[in-house]
């Protein structure tokens, strides 16, 4: 079972203040669109491993960068077909 | 932005995610660039009137006072033009005298109980005066006031500190002396200082509510930015910023000085503003007796190409007090990429012009 986090964002200055932030740390992450799974909203989310998602959120809730949501998102291995385009299918 | 075309924070593609990095880093930039403690602080606007428009429209209440200068564009005598003929506020107008500097005595005595705002223009954009901006920010806040900065004339010219000067309100333009494309500018809102919005929309967050977001800088910003224009406006900080202000500046006052020494040699010219080179922005207004400086500006286009505003510049108020309204005057603003054979040969242009005109 492949798990990941997804932390979501008020407004599309917290994202981007976000990633401007994390830029200057070793954290791993990437700006995606969020999942619908997550909220019917529009914007972009981050992703990022689970066990440093809990460290991100109080790192951007340290430079008041207003994070709406943390989410963990399980995935059976193979189980859903867009896993295939993830993997960077076709 | 040639690449990019996607809609800043509309959506999760990478197109709009580039564009709205595009954005961002303006916002930033424009931050570090005024020394403001945060890039949510810098909200982008129409140009420094819409600026201006959201700073005074969304600041002051129905009972309020609001202070002003004699030197003010339009883009502040309208909005509180309005507001007062609505009944909305009251006003109190600073004179200034012939250099354009304002009666700070006057100041002084004109707060109420109910002053909220006193508005102040950086530099007159008609006689290029730079007013006393900080030491009138110090008795705003002396008599419990904000203070709403008009820089239009010298952002991208005079050094700009908000978290030094204390300034609640910053408005710019972003085609002026910054570099950027015309249809950008923004206003700096002091932390905590809270705007009514005046537009209300798209933000790209929270699209199930039917309330605007509260938090800077979407609480000030509904509807598609202008992504391109912004990518310009990155481009001209960016290029100030690699000069240096300090040489920006070094540049223009030595061309203006130029420009007025030069001026001063013709018969029937009158020059106007501050006599100290240092109390000036590179703008520079002159009339010569007995043209009409349309006339005047018209025959400077047509037979030399050299381009000019006349008139009263917006600021009619700015006119009275330095002793030009109704007629106006003729305006020139040496910048950055002027050179002193240019100034020569306007120099020479007027010389022809005033000698077949005396003819």
């Amino acid at each position: 079972m492949a798990a990941s986090c997804y932390i979501t964002f008020s407004t599309p200055y917290f994202a981007l203040r976000a990633e401007d932030l994390l830029r200057q740390t070793e954290y791993a992450f990437k700006m995606v669109p969020v999942p619908r799974s997550i909220s019917s909203s529009c914007g972009t989310a981050l992703l990022c491993r689970c066990e440093e998602a809990e460290a991100i959120c109080r790192f951007l809730a340290e430079k008041e960068v207003e994070w709406a949501e943390l989410h963990r998102l399980e995935e059976e291995e193979g189980a859903s077909f867009l896993s295939f385009f993830r993997k960077g299918g076709r | 932005m040639r690449h990019i075309g996607g809609n800043p924070g509309r959506s999760g593609h990478a197109r709009s995610l580039e564009a709205d990095r595009l954005v961002y880093r303006t916002r930033s930039l424009l931050a570090r660039f005024f020394n403001a403690p945060d890039p949510s602080c810098i909200v982008f606007t129409l140009n420094a009137t819409d600026a201006l428009n959201l700073a005074i429209k969304g600041l002051v209440e129905p009972g309020d006072h609001v202070i002003f200068t004699a030197m003010e564009h339009n883009s502040v005598l309208r909005p509180l033009g309005g507001l007062r003929r609505s009944g909305t506020i009251s006003t109190t107008m600073v004179p200034c005298d012939r250099e354009g500097f304002p009666d700070l005595d006057f100041l002084e005595r004109s707060f109420q109980r109910r002053t909220r705002l006193v508005i102040c223009n950086h530099a007159s954009n008609v006689s290029g005066t730079i007013l006393p901006v900080e030491e009138i920010c110090r008795l705003a806040h002396a008599h419990g006031a904000h203070f709403l900065l008009d820089a239009a004339q010298t952002a991208g010219v005079l050094p700009l500190d908000v978290a030094a000067a204390q300034f609640d309100l910053l408005a710019f333009a972003g085609h002026k002396s910054l570099l950027g494309p015309p249809g950008t500018g923004g206003l700096y809102v002091r932390p905590g200082l809270e705007l009514k919005p005046w537009r209300e929309g798209g933000t790209g967050s929270h699209s199930e509510q039917d309330l605007h977001p509260e938090t800077m800088p979407e609480r000030l910003e509904a509807g598609t930015l202008n992504g391109p224009g912004l990518a310009g406006l990155e481009a001209g900080v960016s290029f100030i910023e690699s000069v240096g202000l300090e040489n920006i500046c070094r540049h223009e006052r030595q061309l203006r000085a130029y420009l007025k020494k030069r001026l001063q040699e013709l018969p029937g010219v009158r020059v106007y503003g501050p006599e100290k080179e240092e109390q000036c922005v590179a703008v520079l207004s002159f009339t010569v007796e007995g043209i009409d400086c349309g006339e005047l500006g018209h025959i400077l286009e047509n037979s030399y190409g050299i381009l000019c505003r006349t008139g009263l510049h917006c600021a009619p108020l700015a006119h009275k007090a330095i002793g030009t309204y109704p007629q106006g005057t003729v305006r020139l603003s040496p910048g950055y990429f002027n050179t002193a054979a240019e100034v020569d040969y306007l120099a020479g242009a007027l010389e022809e012009i005033i000698a077949l005109a005396a003819n």
